[in-house]
């Protein structure tokens, strides 16, 4: 964005920041949040803006080029909900607020003991003055990283049965990229944070970093018949792609043991782990077997919630033998 | 513009830059400006090719603006307050001062553990200190036996020896640990602490927390004032300058300003400081230290925080946080006088050519 645009964006987050966020907080106490909330109010717009971009580009071509026709889209309505929290910040911030505190108080402690952790940049200096350089080399470590803290969750049954939320869903559409397990969401959060810790990142691109996972996430798990060509299939996750990770019977095979296509932006990493399913077919999505019920493919957001409590539970004690 | 990338490029880039530019980007303008436009900037690049980068940068008289959200630095010549350059630095670049021999400009880059020391007539990056734990207010003690710097996100306030930047002493400092001011002595250094509203005094002899007292909400900004008997500390929460007579750890007066009171920058005249009041639709106070009153009050919004005043008095430059802009206002109509865009949330501005800092 360049010029008017900018300048609409910043005068509109200024005007929210005025009339909307600083009264209370200056009122509270909370005067020294007013940088942090002035960012709070980016990622929020940025996230109106997103919601409208997926709605407007990505709900057509789910109506004009569907892979599935349900009867009806109720299923539907409770990713929506999870979409729109997650996007306008509402469980981020709720993230933000348990683990900040955490992550601050440990990266404190290390300073005191005379470690300052290290960064990409401290490795790479020539990162520090190739803004688009340093973006990409970021975007390939978080992508490396959540490769791996995906494939943790499958294959770790605690939590699995709070990842397993996101996949009950048997109408999978543009919406399901948000459908998460608060505890899951807990589990990402965390991970991303000790990343963060271990080699720092820049506040400039951490929006950009989020949008740019967000907006393949949405299109990955989009409801329509996409292709991204011969070449563009290897090189970036498509909808047929993360279709599926998301199926309902797996591919045979002890690789598979745990699911397929782990990748969340480039298939490579299952390219080079062994996890990567490569078919023209397109499956139905959902949970064939536990650690949840088949109610949960329908179930609210609560019942969800305590649905993936229950499962959680479950795998740390397991009922007893008869 | 195409003389925007010439600060940060070599020889044969520049050269090549202009004959691209001008051969095929600004046909559209008509000839007669070309030809002006052309004329002038041969003469900077001719100027460059002679004397070198500091005499045509010293001729721009340069500003030097840091996006802390873009981890950037904007270039601003402070003659036609064009914006020349943008270059990338580090992560999260808040604040910055002079070294007392004025050579060198110090960035404090905080999210980077880094100081960035640049050239204040030409913006170029003369090294860089890695290893200083998460800088972001710095300052030198008036004896130039001290370097200071708070970490605002950790806790902590450093204690460093300038001569080699060798950390001295890391004291806790609980909580939010923002601006700082000296004692004319250099006996002490004071530092606000936003989150727990409150002033720390640290001994600098011996290292230690000497005292630590209650202020008003959200304390940030905070100077001595020119008897050396009154801290000045800005009260975001409140609005107001508390005035603090340090050696009774007493508070004697709150003089409203505005919405969310940020920063002070003394005026240069041993008497007035500027008061930044960093809301949106935010000011500048013009506070008389012999009165402890607020004079005069000037319009700049978008948050402005962290400001300089040109020599010759006439100009208040200050950064606009919530505008990606930099505010410039005119001391003679007492008007904002006009904005330069530059990157996200900017913090800290400077200029070599400015009024004195005490």
């Amino acid at each position: 964005m360049t010029g008017g645009p900018v300048e609409i964006f910043v005068s509109l987050q200024g005007w929210l920041l005025d009339r909307v966020v600083q009264p209370p907080l200056l009122a509270l106490g909370l005067g020294s949040h007013l940088e942090m909330a002035f960012d709070g109010i980016e990622f929020f717009l940025c996230g109106v803006l997103q919601l409208a971009v997926a709605y407007l580009l990505l709900r057509p071509l789910e109506a004009l080029r569907p892979i599935e026709v349900w009867p009806d889209r109720k299923a539907v309505r409770v990713d929506v909900l999870y979409s729109f929290l997650d996007r306008l910040g509402v469980i981020p911030l709720l993230m933000f607020v348990l683990l900040a505190p955490l992550f601050v108080l440990v990266d404190g402690w290390l300073r005191f003991a005379g470690f300052i952790p290290p960064q990409l940049e401290d490795l790479f200096p020539v990162l520090e003055s190739w803004p688009l350089a340093s973006f990409f080399a970021y975007l390939v470590i978080f992508d490396f990283a959540e490769y791996w803290r995906h494939r943790f969750s499958h294959s770790l049954n605690w939590w699995w049965a709070l990842h397993a939320i996101h996949h009950s869903q048997r109408q999978m559409t543009l919406w399901t990229d948000s459908r998460n397990h608060l505890l899951d969401d807990l589990s990402n959060g965390f991970c991303f944070a000790v990343i963060a810790l271990l080699i720092g990142v820049p506040p400039g691109h951490f929006v950009g970093l989020l949008i740019v996972v967000r907006t393949v996430e949405n299109l990955s798990h989009v409801n329509a018949r996409l292709s991204f060509g011969p070449i563009g299939e290897h090189l970036l996750v498509s909808p047929r792609y993360h279709r599926w990770h998301h199926a309902l019977e797996l591919p045979a095979g002890h690789q598979f043991r745990h699911g397929c296509n782990f990748a969340v932006l480039f298939p490579v990493w299952d390219r080079i782990f062994g996890t990567q399913y490569l078919i023209q077919d397109i499956p139905s999505t959902g949970l064939a077997h536990g650690p949840l019920p088949e109610s949960a493919a329908r179930s609210g957001f609560w019942r969800q919630q305590w649905e993936g409590i229950e499962g959680l539970l479950a795998t740390i004690h397991p009922d007893p033998p008869r | 513009m195409p003389i925007a990338r010439l600060p940060c490029a070599g020889a044969g880039e520049r050269t090549l830059y202009l004959v691209t530019f001008y051969c095929f980007r600004r046909c559209d303008v008509p000839l007669p400006y070309r030809l002006v436009d052309f004329a002038r900037l041969a003469g900077r690049l001719l100027i460059i090719s002679l004397f070198g980068w500091q005499m045509a940068a010293a001729q721009a008289e340069l500003a030097i603006a840091l996006n802390s959200a873009d981890g950037t630095i904007s270039l601003i010549d402070t003659t036609t307050y064009e914006v020349t350059g943008k270059v990338a630095v580090c992560k999260e670049p808040h604040h910055l001062m002079p070294t007392p021999d004025d050579k060198s400009l110090i960035v404090a880059c905080a999210a980077s553990n880094q100081l960035v020391f640049f050239d204040p007539l030409t913006g170029r990056e003369q090294r860089r200190l890695r290893g200083i734990s998460d800088p972001y207010q710095l300052g030198y003690s008036p004896d130039r036996k001290w370097f200071v710097a708070t970490s605002l996100r950790l806790d902590r306030v450093d204690l460093y020896d300038p001569a080699d930047f060798r950390l001295k002493a890391r004291l806790a400092a609980p909580r939010t640990p923002s601006h700082l001011a000296f004692d004319n002595a250099s006996e002490f250094v004071f530092v606000t602490l936003q989150d727990s509203n409150e002033v720390m005094a640290i001994h600098l002899g011996t290292q230690k927390i000497a005292w630590v007292m209650p202020v008003a909400a959200t304390p940030a900004g905070i100077v001595m004032a020119p008897d050396n008997r009154h801290l000045l500390v800005a009260s975001m929460g409140e609005g107001v300058v508390e005035v603090i007579e340090w050696r009774f750890q007493k508070s004697v007066k709150k003089i409203a300003t505005d919405t969310a009171a940020h920063n002070l920058q003394p005026k240069g005249d041993g008497r007035h400081f500027f008061v930044s009041n960093r809301s949106v639709n935010g000011s500048i106070s013009l506070l008389d230290t012999k009165t402890m009153s607020v004079v005069e009050k000037y319009d700049v919004p978008g948050g402005p925080d962290d400001m300089m005043v040109r020599a010759d008095g006439k100009e208040l430059w200050a950064t606009a946080r919530f505008a990606r802009k930099v505010q410039v206002v005119d001391l003679t109509t007492k008007k904002l006088k006009l904005s330069i865009p530059v990157g996200s949330s900017p913090h800290g501005v400077f200029f070599l050519n400015h009024a004195g800092l005490r």
